[in-house]
């Protein structure tokens, strides 16, 4: 069967869009590697002399380990909260089903600037004194939306008639949660709080405003662009990259074996409780 | 009646596999044609190059004589049915079937009027706001047929738009359709893998196997007279039974087959050897006592509303035998009984062993 | 068990939820969202109407950082260039992203896969990466033009590449761009391609295809993409700094000024909520629109 019709327009918008988007990623990762320094062609050698010297900073080291200890509390915040939230919005048939799900979904339709500042003088008037803290905090507020949004789908997607055989079997709604639900969402939450971790590592915009005298490391990376061609700015973000990319590797990867594997977890616990 | 339209020498191949193998048609203006045949028989394929979303390797296709093989779908004067819905949801019915026309930039004051033929040809007066989810899976299909019909096209074709509906509907829907088809006169092209559906259509049918044209005729002739093995197999219940050509005898042959031994009449070109006779089990008659036919032992009995179907052990014979009777001209025979097998040798079909024949 | 006691069991597990059940579960997200979302939102209304001190508010409640923000010519201008550079990038986002979703559904075959992952991967690149290789790329000394020196195109480096809205608006297309294609390609999965087949069949060629069917079915989710690049890239206060200069400049860049430079808050949050005011109006007026044009909630057939 013809599966596919022919576009060749189509097909070349696509091919240049994909250039467009990988060039600029691909060309800061190669100058980090630049002998010389410079930003420009042509490109003179290997060297792995900036990596030596970022990882010698201590600012450097210092902003990644604020990052990324952030970025956990985040990310277990975020699971714990999101994923009852998650189940609690898609099972409830209350009313306030709608304005919940709306109070949800608020910050992500708000830019970041205008979340950063009411939180900026939001916590000077409790004189809450700015510091990771406040980071974390304005990080949850930013990442719930997005990992609600993958746990929440997720559950609508699942056949409520598992979840009802159990408790007519009599389980208990948190025993059911745990041996019914959980089974079959949790390589999606694995994936949502994966992104979760990387969008809180990666977060400036809001960070900007919060932020005390810490770094982060978007913060890190600012504070390097305002300054002049510092090529220590290609190994960063070369890092930061990375860091993310594997990140949304996992994510990716574990959100496809749920689809597969969702199949395989229930079965075990349908082929014993259920005739 | 002209051809409306003519397949030359249809070949299409995907990679190395071959979907059609030269398919030849033609089919008249007016007619109810179907193809007729198994799952990935080419049947589709077939249709789809006609519509123009295929372009077949080799072949042509004319519409009224004209080469139409290397046109875009939408430049042939061609329309189709697809199996499952595809009213277009931001639309109203009205809209739907108005698409077509609006495209072709018919004017305003013509357009409502078509629709509205279209509409009461398809008994769906008053739908006209109602949009495709409010909609049954019988009355999507109806308006499927108005939206295609309203733009008055040579040949209309149908991918089995029954399959997706329940039963009882599509027996509704198969009257509708020849209804539709007597009112407007129009050349259908119809493709289907049921064969009581084909039977109950068409004007002509053409039985597609592995993407060859195993037999072109009408249901009464394919019924009476299968032309090959398949063709018995496919198109209405057959008892096929391998028999061995013994002796013949001017206008009569033998066949013989463990205890059956018939004389019948001999078909064009056939010889000594291995052949197949097929008897539909409507003209096979079982006797609890007597001295006709060959002893078999009932095997099997279903009831069937009209009669009974039976299914014999006759020794010898590699199947049981099927047998239908009417619940009016003998009282059923018990499972387990012994009964005597026989048919009217003039009531049969002789058709040559071909390799391959399964 | 028999079809009576199967229902009455049914309501007993459903009432069990609607009396306190899954919502409860919702109240720590809830709180935490009050406390640190909607409170700041509320204190952060109240703030533009204040008077301004220095990184601090007091006193009677007033409209003069109101006043100030609309009477200042500088901020119309910025308020224009916001408005100009968030247009463009939603358009040309959009325009480059609807042949890409058409592409993955419809033409990718087996390469859809492969293609979807390279699309979504690029979103780990960090915003701030992305500005800093646009502002490496786009220079005098950067490595397009030295690129194109090299190969003998130009002789002298083109120089209205950076630091402007042009500068920006590419910036901000790259790193929207994965999203629209996400949404976009979400938006498609509900149209068949024998829906489309139905189309050419009744005589539209591409471009009728495109007009009559494709787009009026995705025009709600290309409006709400096309509002979230509009919205995100108008506020945007980093792009413009690094990339903008001064024909670039946004109104961003003002706020944050005034937020943590100037330290005059009223004024900041008066800009703030009058450009938020403006995005909620174009919201408005596009769910209004698409409710007009019957766009607004397609159901689909399966």
């Amino acid at each position: 069967m013809d599966a596919r019709r022919r576009s060749p327009f189509t097909a070349a918008v696509t091919l240049v869009a994909l250039v467009f988007l990988f060039l600029p990623l691909v060309l800061v990762v190669l100058f980090s590697f630049h002998k010389t320094g410079g930003l420009s062609f042509p490109f003179k050698g290997f060297s792995l002399r900036w990596y030596r010297d970022t990882f010698g900073s201590f600012e450097f080291r210092e902003a990644l380990k604020n990052s990324a200890v952030v970025a956990v509390c985040v990310s277990v915040a975020t699971l714990v909260l999101g994923t009852l939230a998650a189940y609690g919005i898609s099972r409830t048939t209350s009313r306030l089903r709608g304005p919940i799900g709306l109070l949800f979904f608020l910050p992500i339709t708000l830019p970041g600037l205008f979340i950063g500042i009411a939180m900026l003088v939001a916590f000077r008037r409790v004189e809450l004194q700015l510091s990771l803290v406040t980071v974390a905090i304005a990080h949850f507020v930013y990442v719930f939306p997005f990992f609600l949004l993958i746990a929440k789908a997720t559950l609508d997607r699942l056949d409520p008639a598992l979840e009802e055989a159990a408790a007519d079997l009599g389980a208990s709604p948190f025993r059911v949660f745990r041996k019914v639900t959980l089974p079959q969402i949790w390589p999606i939450l694995v994936g949502a709080t994966s992104l979760a971790f990387a969008l809180s590592f990666d977060e400036f915009i809001i960070t900007f405003f919060v932020i005390g005298s810490d770094s982060t490391l978007p913060m890190y990376i600012w504070s390097s662009l305002r300054r002049t061609i510092d090529p220590s700015i290609n190994v960063i973000s070369t890092m930061l990259m990375l860091i993310t990319l594997l990140l949304w590797v996992l994510a990716f990867v574990f959100t496809l074996r749920a689809g597969r594997g969702r199949a395989r977890a229930v079965e075990p616990i349908l082929g014993g409780e259920e005739v | 009646m002209s051809d409306r339209l003519v397949l030359e020498e249809i070949t299409h191949r995907y990679g190395r596999e071959v979907a059609l193998d030269g398919v030849s048609l033609a089919i008249e203006e007016g007619e109810l044609v179907t193809l007729l045949g198994p799952s990935g028989c080419g049947k589709t394929t077939l249709l789809r190059i006609v519509a123009g979303f295929v372009r077949p390797s080799e072949g042509r296709v004319l519409l009224e004589g004209r080469d139409v093989t290397r046109a875009a779908p939408y430049r042939r004067p061609v329309n189709m049915v697809f199996q499952r819905s595809t009213l277009f949801p931001h639309l109203d019915v009205f809209e739907n079937v108005a698409f077509g026309l609006r495209i072709a930039g018919v004017p305003r004051g013509e357009v409502g009027g078509r629709v509205a033929d279209a509409l009461a040809l398809v008994r769906l007066h008053g739908f006209e706001r109602r949009r495709a989810h409010e909609l049954s899976g019988g009355q999507l299909q109806r308006v499927a047929l108005a939206r295609a019909l309203v733009n008055r096209p040579k040949v209309l074709l149908l991918d089995e738009p029954l399959s997706a509906l329940d039963l009882k509907i599509r027996l509704e829907m198969e009257a509708e359709l020849r209804r539709v088809h007597r009112e407007t006169g129009a050349t259908f092209v119809y493709v289907t893998h049921d064969q009581r559906e084909a039977l109950a259509l068409s004007d002509r049918i053409v039985v597609i196997n592995e993407g060859r044209v195993e037999q072109i005729g009408t249901p009464d002739e394919i019924y009476r007279a299968p032309a090959s093995v398949f063709a018995a197999r496919f198109v209405g219940d057959a008892n096929v039974i391998p028999v061995e050509v013994v002796g013949a005898d001017g206008a009569s042959v033998t066949v013989v087959a463990g205890d059956l031994r018939l004389a019948i009449r001999r078909p064009d070109g056939l010889g000594r050897g291995p052949a197949w006779l097929v008897v539909r089990p409507q003209l096979v008659r079982l006797a609890q006592n007597g001295d006709a036919g060959v002893p078999g032992v009932v095997r099997d009995l279903a009831f069937r509303g009209t009669g009974f179907s039976y299914r014999v052990d006759v020794p010898g014979l590699p199947d049981p035998v099927k047998a239908e009777m009417s619940a009016e001209s003998a009282p059923p025979v018990d499972v387990g009984s012994d009964v005597r097998v026989s048919w009217d040798p003039a009531a049969c079909r002789l058709l040559p062993w071909e390799p391959g024949d399964g | 068990m028999s079809v009576v006691a199967h229902e009455a069991k049914e309501s007993a597990w459903r009432s069990r939820e609607l009396r306190l059940g899954p919502l409860a579960l919702t109240l720590p997200a809830v709180l935490g969202l009050i406390v640190f979302f909607l409170a700041p939102l509320a204190a952060f209304v109240l703030y533009s109407f204040l008077t301004a001190g220095l990184f601090s508010v007091s006193g009677p409640l007033t409209l003069d950082a109101y006043r100030q923000a609309v009477s200042s010519g500088v901020n119309g201008t910025l308020a224009v260039n916001s408005f100009v550079v968030g247009i463009c990038a939603a358009s040309v986002t959009l325009a480059v992203s609807l042949p890409i979703a058409y592409w993955l559904r419809y033409a990718a075959g087996r390469w859809q896969t492969l293609v979807l992952f390279l699309i979504t991967s690029t979103l780990f690149a960090s915003y701030l990466v992305r500005i800093y290789a646009w502002r490496s790329i786009l220079g005098e000394n950067g490595l397009l033009n030295s690129g194109l020196e090299r190969l003998g195109l130009i002789d002298e480096p083109l120089s209205f590449l950076l630091y402007n809205r042009f500068s920006v608006t590419v910036a901000l297309v790259h790193i929207f761009l994965p999203y629209v294609v996400l949404v976009l390609y979400a938006g498609l999965q509900p149209l068949t391609p024998a829906l489309l087949e139905s189309a050419e069949d009744l005589g539209a060629n591409a471009w009728k295809r495109w007009r009559r069917v494709i787009l009026p079915l995705v025009a709600a989710p290309a409006a709400t993409a096309f509002l979230f690049v509009f919205v995100l890239s108008a506020a945007d206060y980093v792009t413009p700094q690094f990339l903008g200069g001064t024909n670039g400049a946004m109104l961003g860049v003002r706020v944050q000024a005034a937020m943590t430079g100037v330290g005059d808050w009223p004024l900041g949050a008066a800009l703030s909520l009058l450009m938020l005011a403006a995005f909620v109006l174009c919201y408005g007026l596009t769910a209004l629109g698409l409710r007009l044009l019957r766009l607004d909630r397609i159901r689909f057939v399966t």
